[in-house]
């Protein structure tokens, strides 16, 4: 393996070299200070530092293990092709211990300590959120991988962008039209009763008109509740298909007793697979879920059809056929998401190239370069499928899988289209100056 | 202030209140393995434990006395640890901790690939507490500060005694910092911050040491070593100064010397409970119980930058309520015996039954995590100075964090820690039974006065046992 540590090694660290410079003073002296000298001729050469905000503690650990992994397997993936513009890639790992304050503080340290290239790689909406205002004020290029509407809404800034994971409100509009058509028109939402279940409610209800279903009931269950019998004789008796999208410690529960209530006899359950993410579908009180569906941003379980492309991603990040650690059976992954983070780090690679970036003088390029792209192939940089990117509202679209659960395993049985996503930008980041 | 810290600060206000002002579109909040524990029956284990705590007591109230005691008093001679083990091991714990310090301020920035909050919080204080409490004063012969000390101070006295009424007031401030910094502080895990602390830490109580004495300030300032010390007492091996200077170790059952050792002062035995109350507030504040007090919602924590307000109040309140709890039930156990005027003196004899709890709620809150932070210890300790995730996926560092997932395992787990939570309390039963019966010298005596403290024992498992099955964010 190649190792690419930075040829400033030899200092300490990136900060007391800072805390040297700054005492030269002028940026005149800076110039006549030797060791500078060397390290701007290195520069070419010089590793292309991104700073991952990784939440390595907190609420989003269980998330940020996985993240991290295929960070390293994409990272080497690019290493071992040569690099961006010839440079290798060198992650520098912060935690922002899935802390919105954290978050702000994290990626003010990569700008003004580490003085990486950019910062990426963040899961949890709240953090993308805190830290957005950060990477505007810093005008460091902020490349997240959340799946929040947040960025397509328009509410965040220029330097952040989301090119790598489609956001729930394509999620929402994909499956809707296949709902409708193979699973039932009269439809009961249960959604945990904040934001997240708010989205989906908001998202998907509508979607689900525009294609001729009809939700019936909404049932907004509080987030600390654990119990839920006492909620389900609101589900009207006539409801086709349950959708629901319970997540926390108490979604085992809720899949039990909703089992429980309708023994087997009830209507039929779409649900997506985040809050099951890194749990075994094989566990007990999940057996409720034999014949149900899911949505996947990728699929957990390797499919008989999966691409070339599919497979490499799968033996690079070390997953085996079940969406586990390929040495630790029991470590199931979060395959629907991590996908996002191999995405963005090569649609970063493709910038940098398109951009003929160089430094950090060249962020603002890089930008540009990542909101020109438009349409990308499904292949090796893109295992999940193709993406088509739109510049104005920072946000990628593309295929998603509705899966059932057979013999405890998920089988894909439909793929979306890109254009089953699609929805009517509400912004233009390309119309805010940098 | 630096410029940073401002410029810092100047942007997260306006992020914060752009966060909180945007709808956050997903919301990740797993089914974690907390998730298999809510479908278990642990209504029936917390039951079965109080049951079980319940009539522990009840059997040693008519259980004869003399044996307990002669049981309590065994010991088998093992033996002389080699004169100078402390000093050497002492140097070489300094040497490590510099280089554990080092590796945070220039090692990896990643919590989980640098060594220092690996070492600290997995393996020194879990591992070395545990270690501490089944097997003995291991503390004695790691302790950092020794061979610096003496090194300083040339062996000779100090040159002032730490005044006798400050009691363990200083260990308690002390650990108090230490119990925020771990539960409380946005980011105990970060290597430059845990490295700074670690400094401030250790120049703070070499200094006290140089002017109090390291052994008056090991057992009633410095609180590392004043709670290990206290752990240690419950442990199988007990190491006594012989006449001739040298140290005997002998074998005994465990909790034995927690029956024969001095009555502590009430800021001691406040000591113990701190540190008691600490490991149950680390439970309770991810409870959806305590969030929903606090009015945080669990599936959408904000981070702990967002409650260090709310979490230094429950952290003292959690102190108060079971240091007046403790007090209370000692005085009224003394009333009931018809005891009077030496009410502190028992209880400072009665709280060393404190200890196995204690030891049973940091086996149970912070075993299960050692099976996987030890991996990551051992993986970071490989390359310690590195600074990027280049080598995370080769199969040498891959973390098995498998050990602890699934349905069965969760079950294995939550029996496990059950067992710790009764065990340990059936253990302060017994213990706290035997010093009564020396205080009170009857056992119709020792029951009576031990009424209420059962009762809080009782209460304790249960919250113990809750504690672990409740619901829980993250």
């Amino acid at each position: 393996m190649t190792d690419v540590r930075k040829p400033s090694r030899l200092f300490p660290s990136s900060v007391s070299r800072r805390g040297a410079l700054k005492g030269l003073g002028a940026a005149a002296a800076l110039g006549a200070a030797p060791g500078f000298v060397r390290y701007a001729q290195a520069q070419s050469s010089a590793p292309v530092r991104i700073g991952f905000q990784a939440h390595r503690t907190g609420i989003g650990a269980a998330y940020g293990r996985w993240y991290e992994r295929t960070t390293a397997a994409a990272v080497k993936a690019i290493n071992d092709a040569g690099g961006i513009n010839g440079r290798p890639v060198e992650i520098v790992t912060e935690d922002d211990g899935t802390d919105p304050a954290r978050g702000a503080e994290v990626v003010e340290k990569f700008a003004s300590q580490h003085r990486v290239d950019l910062v990426y790689g963040t899961l949890f909406s709240h953090v993308v959120t805190g830290s957005a205002p950060a990477a505007g004020e810093l005008k460091i290029p902020y490349y997240v991988v959340s799946e929040g509407y947040h960025v397509a809404s328009g509410k965040l800034n220029r330097w952040v962008i989301q090119p790598g994971i489609t956001d729930v409100r394509a999620q929402c509009r994909s499956v809707a039209p296949w709902i409708a058509q193979n699973v039932g028109k009269k439809i009961t939402m249960i959604f945990p009763d904040y934001a997240f279940g708010h989205d989906h409610r908001d998202f998907f209800g509508p979607a689900a008109e525009e294609q001729g279903a009809q939700v019936i009931a909404r049932i907004a269950i509080p987030p600390t509740e654990t119990s839920f019998t006492r909620y389900f004789p609101q589900i009207p008796s006539d409801t086709d298909v349950i959708y629901h999208v319970m997540v926390g410690p108490a979604v085992l529960t809720f899949v039990k007793e909703l089992g429980e209530f309708y023994g087997g006899r009830g209507p039929k359950l779409f649900g997506f697979i985040d809050s099951l993410e890194a749990v075994d579908i094989n566990s007990p009180g999940l057996e409720f879920l034999e014949g149900s569906h899911f949505w996947e941003g990728m699929p957990r379980y390797l499919q008989p059809d999966a691409s070339e492309a599919e497979r490499a991603y799968r033996a690079a990040v070390g997953l085996d056929d079940n969406g586990a650690a390929v040495n630790d059976p029991r470590d199931v992954s979060t395959n629907a998401h991590m996908f996002g983070c191999w995405e963005t780090l090569h649609i970063i690679k493709r910038s940098m190239e398109a951009a003929g970036y160089r430094g950090i003088e060249d962020r603002q390029k890089l930008i540009e370069a990542t909101e020109a792209m438009t349409d990308m192939e499904e292949g090796i940089e893109h295992p999940q499928g193709p993406k088509r990117f739109d510049g104005r509202i920072h946000q990628v679209f593309g295929t998603q899988n509705i899966s059932v659960v057979e013999n405890g395993r998920l089988n894909v049985v439909h793929k979306t289209s890109i254009e089953d996503g699609l929805y009517e930008p509400e912004a233009d980041y390309t119309a805010q100056a940098f | 202030m630096t410029k940073n810290a401002v410029r810092a600060n100047r942007i997260r206000l306006p992020a914060l209140a752009l966060a909180a002002a945007l709808v956050p579109a997903e919301a990740l909040a797993h089914a974690s393995d907390r998730g298999h524990v809510l479908l278990l029956p642990t209504g029936h284990y917390i039951a079965g434990g109080a049951a079980a705590v319940a009539l522990s007591f009840l059997v040693l109230a008519f259980a004869p006395q003399p044996p307990l005691d002669r049981l309590a008093r065994w010991r088998l001679p093992l033996g002389a640890p080699p004169p100078g083990l402390r000093l050497a091991g002492s140097a070489l714990s300094f040497l490590f901790l510099a280089f554990l310090v080092a590796a945070g301020f220039l090692g990896s920035r990643d919590p989980l690939t640098n060594p220092l909050p690996l070492m600290v919080w997995a393996v020194f204080w879990v591992g070395l507490t545990l270690a501490q409490s089944f097997l003995g004063d291991i503390w004695r012969f790691l302790d950092p500060w020794y061979a610096p000390w003496r090194l300083l101070s040339g062996g000779r006295a100090a040159p002032h005694a730490l005044p006798a009424r400050f009691g363990y007031l200083p260990a308690i401030v002390q650990f108090f910092a230490f119990a925020w910094f771990e539960l409380v502080h946005p980011a105990p895990d970060d290597p430059a911050v845990l490295a700074t602390a670690v400094c401030v830490y250790f120049a703070v109580n070499l200094a006290a040491m140089l002017v109090f004495g390291h052994e008056d300030w090991a057992r009633r300032g410095e609180c590392l070593s004043a709670f290990l010390r206290m752990m240690a007492r419950l442990a199988v091996i007990e190491g006594r100064d012989a006449p001739d200077g040298r140290r005997r170790l002998s074998l005994c059952l465990p909790g034995a010397k927690l029956v024969g050792a001095p009555p502590l002062p009430p800021s001691g035995a406040l000591f113990l409970l701190l540190a008691l109350s600490s490991v149950s507030f680390d439970g309770l504040m991810r409870t959806f119980f305590w969030l929903g007090l606090i009015g945080v919602n669990p599936l959408e924590f904000p981070g702990r930058s967002a409650v260090v307000a709310s979490s230094t109040v429950g952290l003292a309140a959690a102190f108060a309520l079971l240091g007046l709890a403790f007090f209370a039930a000692g005085a009224l156990g003394e009333r009931l015996a018809g005891r009077t005027g030496a009410t502190l003196a028992a209880a400072g004899a009665l709280v060393w039954s404190i200890v196995p709890i204690a030891t049973a709620y940091h086996v149970a809150h912070y075993l299960p995590s050692l099976a996987v932070d030890v991996q990551y210890a051992l993986a970071a300790l490989a390359d310690p100075f590195r600074r990027s995730v280049e080598l995370f996926g080769s199969p040498h560092l891959h973390v098995h964090a498998g050990a602890l997932m699934g349905a069965d395992r969760v079950w294995l787990i939550w029996n496990l820690q059950a067992a710790a939570i009764v065990g340990g309390h059936l253990l302060a039963v017994l213990v706290a039974h035997v010093v009564a019966f020396r205080l009170h010298g009857s056992a119709a005596g020792a029951a009576r006065s031990q009424l209420p403290l059962a009762v809080l024992m009782v209460g304790y498992t249960v919250l113990g046992l809750w504690l672990l099955s409740a619901p829980t964010a993250g």
